[in-house]
């Protein structure tokens, strides 16, 4: 899979940086899993880290507890020989029911007992309970819809996960992230072919601007 | 002299200025750094490890109390993060990273893991390093990291600051612009600049 849409730079230095809430960074690690292209960016970005980490200079207050530290150390090198650890990959990933892993915590693993909401005619959604105050959302949208003109009060971060859709910034296929500022005003319509399922963070409520959308605002809870 | 015999509570301009002065080639840093740690990898070499562990361990308990761990948790994450390198030495490949890359991954990792308790992070960015990046030339590596410090140092101050405090204290970008009262669209487009400028000239993997 080479996704042709990608993180915003912001996103992957907030991803570096241990900038992003959990949702966000949740939604990132989706596309990060699949995308070649932005684990690059992302190793430059952490290379920064390295680099400003390198850069810092320790105060004296430092230095007069290294002997107390370093002698925890030499003990530890004892207790601890060189060990080789096999890299970790969950299984989870592999099968084709299972949920992208950094999803895990927030939807469970399994698309097939995911339990959707009725939303809106062709559209079903589960909301994430357990979050640190971001919205993160699973939306599952029938082939053929037209979502309605909205902009975002904040960052939505999108991950489209089946299906794909097409909007004023273009088409967006399984593995591309639209990563999207207060900016942006969209439409997404949906392809033919199977539903679109997109999982979303957002930072802030959309804003519809139609009557109908905005009707439809205290039903989506956004 | 270079930045290791530096005199402590030397600020970190006059320790640029110092190590240009010097004529020391701060790729040598790098490598030297690098050198060390395939001595632990190699031989399990302790004086070559203590001497990263000298190096580096105020640096990362440094990085920690920025991000938010008090002083007690700082110290010890700062153990734990120079002992995985210890323990994982021979996952350390030098032609797939810096040190010091390496141990800002493991530090920011352990961080939110055990004080802000985000379990996403024990593992997901390691892995990423090990499949991807290809093994490269170790010299085109270090000269890599000598142009991103070189770089960072031509920073606009202000893409300079924000990009501290987008590290060093692991702030929201909303955070930042709410600090400096400067609009959200203004904090990104300058991180957004000196993450691109940055990023010009490295070598992009495939």
């Amino acid at each position: 899979m080479s996704p042709r849409h990608h993180l915003d730079e912001t996103t992957v230095l907030g991803w570096a940086s241990g900038a992003l809430s959990p949702e966000m960074a949740a939604v990132a690690a989706t596309h990060l899993d699949v995308c070649r292209h932005c684990r690059s960016r992302l190793a430059t970005a952490e290379g920064i880290g390295g680099t400003l980490l390198e850069q810092q200079q320790p105060s004296t207050d430092d230095a007069m507890r290294m002997p107390h530290l370093r002698e925890h150390m030499l003990a530890a090198l004892d207790a601890h020989p060189n060990r080789r650890v096999p890299p970790r990959r969950e299984e989870a990933t592999a099968g084709p029911d299972n949920l992208p892993r950094a999803l895990h915590p927030y939807f469970g693993t399994s698309w097939r007992s995911l339990r959707w909401r009725w939303l809106a005619p062709g559209v079903r959604m589960i909301r994430a309970l357990r979050t640190s105050g971001h919205a993160l959302i699973l939306l599952r949208i029938d082939p053929g819809m037209s979502m309605p003109l909205h902009s975002h009060g904040g960052i939505e971060l999108t991950q489209v996960l089946a299906g794909s859709y097409d909007d004023e910034l273009g088409h967006f296929g399984v593995g591309d992230a639209a990563d999207l500022g207060p900016e942006t005003l969209h439409r997404p319509v949906t392809s033919a072919g199977g539903p679109c399922v997109c999982v979303a963070a957002l930072d802030a409520p959309l804003r519809f601007p139609g009557w109908f959308a905005r009707m439809l605002q205290p039903l989506v809870g956004l | 002299m270079n930045i290791r015999t530096l005199p402590i509570g030397v600020s970190p301009f006059d320790q640029t200025r110092a190590m240009s002065s010097s004529g020391a080639h701060p790729t040598e840093d790098a490598g030297y750094w690098s050198w060390q740690m395939a001595a632990v990898s190699e031989r399990r070499d302790r004086d070559s490890f203590m001497r990263i562990y000298d190096h580096f361990a105020p640096r990362v308990r440094l990085y920690l109390r920025g991000l938010g761990s008090t002083e007690s948790q700082a110290e010890e994450l700062a153990q734990e993060a120079l002992l995985r390198l210890w323990q994982r030495a021979d996952r350390f490949d030098a032609m797939r990273g810096s040190v010091s890359t390496w141990l800002f991954r493991i530090a920011r990792n352990l961080h939110i893991d055990r004080v802000r308790r985000e379990p996403l992070w024990q593992s997901i960015g390691e892995e990423w390093i090990d499949e991807d990046i290809p093994p490269a030339n170790t010299t085109e590596r270090h000269v890599e990291q000598t142009d991103l410090a070189a770089r960072i140092d031509t920073l606009p101050a202000v893409q300079a600051r924000l990009l501290r405090m987008s590290y060093f204290e692991a702030k929201s970008h909303q955070e930042i612009a709410d600090e400096l009262v400067m609009p959200l669209g203004t904090v990104k487009s300058h991180l957004r600049r000196a993450f691109l400028k940055l990023q010009s000239g490295l070598k992009e993997f495939p």
